[in-house]
C-alpha cells in the first residue's frame, strides 16, 4: 500500500531549457529541461537528479589556489578547461566566469567574444556565463556574451536588482535565460523576478540563485531562503515558480578549508562543496555548481541515488 | 488535530482541587493545550480520557532521552516540516559505528574518539554522540565482549544492532541500565524484543520498510508496554529515506498517524554514500543516525551542517555587546571595533588569539548581523558606535583614542571620526591578515 497524499499543492514549478542542440537551433550535444516540479524536492514519481555546473574562469589569477593547483596547466585555457570538465571530471553544465573583466578600465570585448565561441567549440554542454562585475561595462560584456551564444540557450549571470538591465537586454536580445540573484531573502527575489518581468523577460527564461552562503558561514540561512521559495511556488506563486541554482562560492575560502592540512586541503573542500550541495538540493536547487572536480563525481553518485524511486509517492 | 483548551477542559474532573500544580482545572487544561503540562498530574482522570488527552496534548513526536549522564542527549519533540515555521529542536545524534569482528583496540580507539574528540564552531564545541555496536560475529559472547570493551573505554550512549535477542540479552548485562537503544523490532521478534526492552529499560527500533507496517508495529510495541520506540523505515536508497522520513514527519506532526509519531532512526553506514546518507539524514528529520567512523574533514562538515539546521534562522546567535580582552591588554593596547554575530566574533577572536597581541576587541550591537550585513542594512552606523563608546566606558579602558574599523566598514571611517572624535584606522578585510595587520600599522 502507497503511502496518503501529505500535501495540497496546487502549482508547478515552471519548466526553464537549458541549452540548444542542433534541432532547436543550437549546437550543444544536450541541453537540459529544469523545473517541473509538483511537489518537495526528491517527492516526485519520478524525481530529476539535479545538474551539476563546474565553475571555471579565463583569468586563473582570480581563482582559489586549492583549484589552479589541483586543476593544473588547464586552467590557463578557458577552452581547454572546459573540455576537461566535460570528459575528465564529468560535469553537465559549464559555468564560465570572464574574471579577466575584472581588470581595471577593461576594454577588450572582442576578447570576451572569442572566448565564449572557444569554449563553445571546446565542449558540447550547455554553458553559463558570468559576465562582468562592473556595471559600466556589463552592457558590452553582456551583449558580446548573448552574440558568441546565439541560438545556444545560454543561461546568462547574473541579474540583481541593482543592475539587471544590461544582462536582460542581452537575454532578450539573443533568445538566452537568466539568473536573478537576490540576498537570501524571499521578498527580495519576488521583487526582483516582477522587475525581470516588468522589461518583458519571460518567466520560463529565469533561474532563482537565492543566494547561498557556504556551509557554517549563512548557509542556515539560505537553506531556508530555498525552502520557502520552492514551498510559495508549490502554493501558487507564479513570481516564484522558477527552479533554483545553487552556487555556494566561497566553500574554498572558509576558515575550515584554507586553514586544512595542505595534505587535506582538496578532501576538505570537496567535504565542504559536497555537505552544501547535498543539502542545497534537499531545499530544492536543481544546479549544483562546484568549484572542484572531485566534488562532481561524488554528487552525482549520491544525486543517482536521491532520484531512484522505488517506493510511491502518495496521491493513492 | 490539537484540542483547544476549552475541549480539554470539559473532559476533565473539574474538582479545582489543585492537585496538578494548577489553581483551577481551567488553568490545567490551558496548559494541557500549549503543551506545557503533563496529564498524568491530575490523579482524578480516568482512563478513558488519559488516552483521549494523551493522543492530543502530547507532542506529536515523542520526546526520547537517550543514554545517561554528561553525554546523554534528548531528541524527537519536533513540530514542524520546515525549520523557518519554528526551528527544529533537537539535533540528531551521530553514533559512530564498530562491528563486534574488530580488534578490541580498534573498539576502544573508536569510543576513545567519540568521547574525546570536540570540533569548536562559533564557541560551541561539536561532538559525536555514541557508538552504534553490530553483532556481525553472530556470537552472544563476543557481542557482549564488544560492548563491555566500549563500556570500559566511555560512558557514552549506546546503539545495539543484533540479529537475535540473546546476543542483545548478553550484551545488555554490560549496559542495561544506562538507557541505550536496541535495535530492532520486526513482525516476528517484536514480543522478545519488548520483554527486553522492559526488563532493562532501553530504547527500541521498530524496523519496517512499508510505513503501514511500521505504524502497526509501532502501536504493538506500546501495547506491549514500550513507549521510548524510533522508526526504522529501512530505506534501500536516498530516495526512499527521503520520501520515508518526509512522510513520517509529515503524518506524525498533522497527527494523521499518531502512531508514527517517534523519532527516526537512520542507517547511514553504507560505505560510498555514507556522506550522503548523513547529509539528508541531519536535514531530512533523521534524529540517530549511526554511520562509519568519518574522515576528518567529514567530521568538520557534517557538525557544521547539524549547527546550521539545529539554529533557529530567525535569531543569530549573538554576542552580548562590550569589551573583550585578548590577553592581558595595557591601557594602550590597540582596540578592535566589531559586531555581536557570533560567527564574526568568534572568527576575529581565533585569529588575534594567533596574533599574540594582546589588544580589546569592542563589540557594539549590530543585532546579530555581520559586518557586511550590518553595513548594507544601515545597522552599523556611527551613531551607534557614539553611544557603545559612552555607553561601555571605553575611554577609561585605554590611553589612547583610536579605533580599528573592519574592512568592510571603511565606507563609515570618515563618519564614526567625525562623530566620535576618535582616529579611525581602516583594517583588513579579511581578520585572517589581522595578525600582521598590527604587527605593521599599531605603533602607538
Ligand atoms: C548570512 C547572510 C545574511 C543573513 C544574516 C546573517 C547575519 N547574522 O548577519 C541574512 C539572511 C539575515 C542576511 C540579510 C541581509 N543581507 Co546578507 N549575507 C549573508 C552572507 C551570505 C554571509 C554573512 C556572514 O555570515 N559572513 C561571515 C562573517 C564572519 O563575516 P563578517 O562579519 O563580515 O566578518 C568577517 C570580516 O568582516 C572580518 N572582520 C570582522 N570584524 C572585524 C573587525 C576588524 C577590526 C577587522 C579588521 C576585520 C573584521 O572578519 C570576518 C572574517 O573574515 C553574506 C555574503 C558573504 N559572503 O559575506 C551576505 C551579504 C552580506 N548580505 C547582503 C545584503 C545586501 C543583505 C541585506 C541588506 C538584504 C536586504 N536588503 O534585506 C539583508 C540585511 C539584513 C537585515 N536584517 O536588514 C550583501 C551585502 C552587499 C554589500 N556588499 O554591501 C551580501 C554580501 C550578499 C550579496 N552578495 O548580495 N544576510
Ligand atoms: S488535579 Fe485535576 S481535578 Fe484537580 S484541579 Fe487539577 S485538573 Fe482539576
Amino acid at each position: 500500500m502507497g503511502l496518503p497524499a501529505m500535501f495540497d499543492w496546487n502549482s508547478v514549478i515552471r519548466e526553464v531549457v537549458i541549452g540548444a542542440t542542433k534541432s532547436d537551433g543550437g549546437t550543444r550535444a544536450v541541453s537540459y529541461r529544469i523545473g517541473g516540479g509538483t511537489t518537495l524536492p526528491f517527492l516526485e514519481k519520478t524525481p530529476k537528479p539535479p545538474l551539476i555546473a563546474f565553475e571555471l574562469c579565463d583569468s586563473p589569477q582570480y581563482w582559489s589556489p586549492i583549484i589552479t593547483n589541483y586543476c593544473g596547466d588547464v586552467v590557463n585555457s578557458p577552452a581547454e578547461w572546459a573540455k576537461t570538465a566535460g570528459s575528465a571530471y564529468g560535469a553537465d553544465i559549464i559555468r564560465l566566469y570572464l574574471t579577466s573583466t575584472r581588470q581595471r578600465n577593461y576594454s577588450d570585448f572582442e576578447a570576451v567574444k572569442r572566448t565564449v565561441e572557444l569554449v563553445l567549440d571546446a565542449t558540447g554542454l550547455p554553458l553559463i556565463i558570468e559576465g562582468s562585475n562592473e556595471p559600466k561595462i556589463d552592457s558590452e560584456v553582456f551583449l558580446k556574451c548573448g552574440e558568441a551564444g546565439q541560438g545556444e540557450r545560454l543561461l546568462l549571470g547574473t541579474a540583481e536588482a541593482s543592475r539587471y538591465r544590461s544582462i536582460a537586454a542581452a537575454a532578450l536580445a539573443y533568445n538566452h535565460s537568466l539568473i536573478a540573484q537576490s540576498p537570501i531573502d524571499i521578498n527580495l527575489a519576488k521583487q526582483l523576478n516582477i522587475l525581470l518581468k516588468e522589461i518583458g523577460v519571460p518567466q520560463d527564461h529565469i533561474v532563482i540563485d537565492p543566494y547561498t552562503g557556504t556551509l557554517g558561514y549563512g548557509f542556515e540561512y539560505s537553506y531556508s531562503a530555498m525552502e520557502r521559495i520552492r514551498f510559495s511556488a508549490l502554493k501558487g506563486d507564479t513570481d516564484l515558480a522558477m527552479p533554483m541554482i545553487c552556487s555556494a562560492v566561497d566553500s574554498l575560502s572558509v576558515k575550515e578549508v584554507r586553514d586544512a592540512e595542505p595534505g587535506t586541503r582538496d578532501t576538505m573542500a570537496v567535504a565542504w562543496e559536497f555537505y552544501t550541495g547535498i543539502a542545497a538540493a534537499a531545499a530544492g536547487a536543481e544546479i549544483i555548481c562546484v568549484r572542484h572536480p572531485d566534488s562532481i563525481g561524488k554528487l552525482k553518485e549520491a544525486f543517482r541515488s536521491l532520484a531512484h524511486s522505488k517506493v510511491p509517492t502518495g496521491g493513492d | 488535530m490539537a484540542l483547544k483548551a476549552l475541549d480539554i477542559y470539559k473532559i476533565l474532573p473539574k474538582k479545582n482541587c489543585k492537585e496538578c500544580g494548577d489553581p483551577t482545572c481551567l488553568t490545567f487544561a490551558m496548559k494541557l493545550a500549549a503543551g506545557k503540562a503533563d496529564v498524568d498530574l491530575c490523579p482524578y482522570l480516568d482512563d478513558n480520557a488519559k488516552s483521549v488527552l494523551g493522543a492530543t496534548t502530547r507532542p506529536p513526536i515523542r520526546r526520547l532521552k537517550i543514554g545517561i549522564g554528561e553525554r546523554s542527549f534528548t531528541v524527537g519533540e519536533e513540530f514542524v516540516l520546515y525549520r523557518h515555521d519554528k526551528t527544529f529542536n533537537n539535533p540528531p545524534g551521530i553514533m559512530l559505528r564498530v562491528s563486534d569482528t574488530q580488534s578490541r583496540d580498534e573498539i576502544a580507539s573508536v569510543a576513545a574518539r567519540v568521547r574525546d574528540e570536540t570540533f569548536t564552531r562559533v564557541g560551541t564545541g561539536l561532538m559525536f554522540n555514541g557508538i552504534t555496536i553490530i553483532n556481525s560475529s553472530k556470537s552472544p559472547q563476543v557481542f557482549a565482549k564488544a560492548v563491555e570493551t566500549v563500556e570500559n573505554t566511555a560512558d557514552l550512549p549506546l546503539v545495539l544492532v543484533a540479529e537475535t535477542t540473546d546476543a542483545l540479552a548478553a550484551a545488555l548485562v554490560h549496559c542495561g541500565t544506562y538507557r541505550p537503544i536496541i535495535h530492532a523490532a520486526t513482525r516476528s521478534n517484536y514480543r522478545e524484543m519488548c520483554a527486553l526492552a522492559k526488563q532493562h529499560g532501553c530504547l527500541l527500533v521498530v524496523r519496517a520498510p512499508d510505513l503501514d507496517d511500521l505504524a502497526i508495529l509501532a502501536k504493538d510495541c506500546a501495547a506491549e508496554g514500550v513507549q521510548d520506540l524510533l522508526l526504522d523505515p529501512a530505506p534501500q536508497s536516498l530516495n526512499d529515506f527521503i520520501v520515508r522520513s518526509t512522510a513520517i514527519r509529515q503524518l506524525a506532526i498533522t497527527r494523521t498517524v499518531p502512531d508514527l509519531g517517534y523519532p527516526v532512526y537512520l542507517d547511514a553506514a553504507r560505505n560510498a554514500l555514507r556522506d550522503a546518507y548523513l547529509a539528508l539524514g541531519i536535514v531530512k528529520y533523521a534524529s540517530v543516525i549511526i554511520c562509519d567512523p568519518l574522515s576528518p574533514e567529514a567530521t568538520k562538515a557534517s557538525l557544521t551542517l547539524r549547527q546550521n539546521i539545529y539554529t533557529d534562522p530567525q535569531k543569530p546567535i549573538q554576542m552580548n555587546p562590550g569589551i573583550y580582552r585578548i590577553g592581558s591588554p595595557a591601557k594602550d593596547a590597540p582596540v578592535l571595533l566589531t559586531v555581536n554575530f557570533s560567527l564574526t566574533f568568534f572568527t576575529l577572536e581565533g585569529y588575534l588569539e594567533s596574533s599574540r597581541i594582546p589588544c580589546f576587541m569592542f563589540i557594539i550591537d549590530t543585532e546579530g548581523l555581520s559586518v557586511l550585513t550590518a553595513v548594507a542594512s544601515g545597522k552599523f552606523s556611527e551613531t551607534l558606535v557614539r553611544d557603545a563608546i559612552k555607553k561601555f566606558g571605553l575611554e577609561n579602558e585605554v590611553s589612547h583614542r583610536t579605533l580599528i574599523i573592519p574592512g568592510y566598514a571603511a565606507p563609515l571611517s570618515g563618519r564614526i571620526e567625525e562623530t566620535t572624535g576618535w582616529k579611525v584606522m581602516v583594517g583588513p578585510r579579511d581578520a585572517a591578515d589581522i595578525g600582521e595587520f598590527l604587527h605593521e600599522e599599531w605603533k602607538q
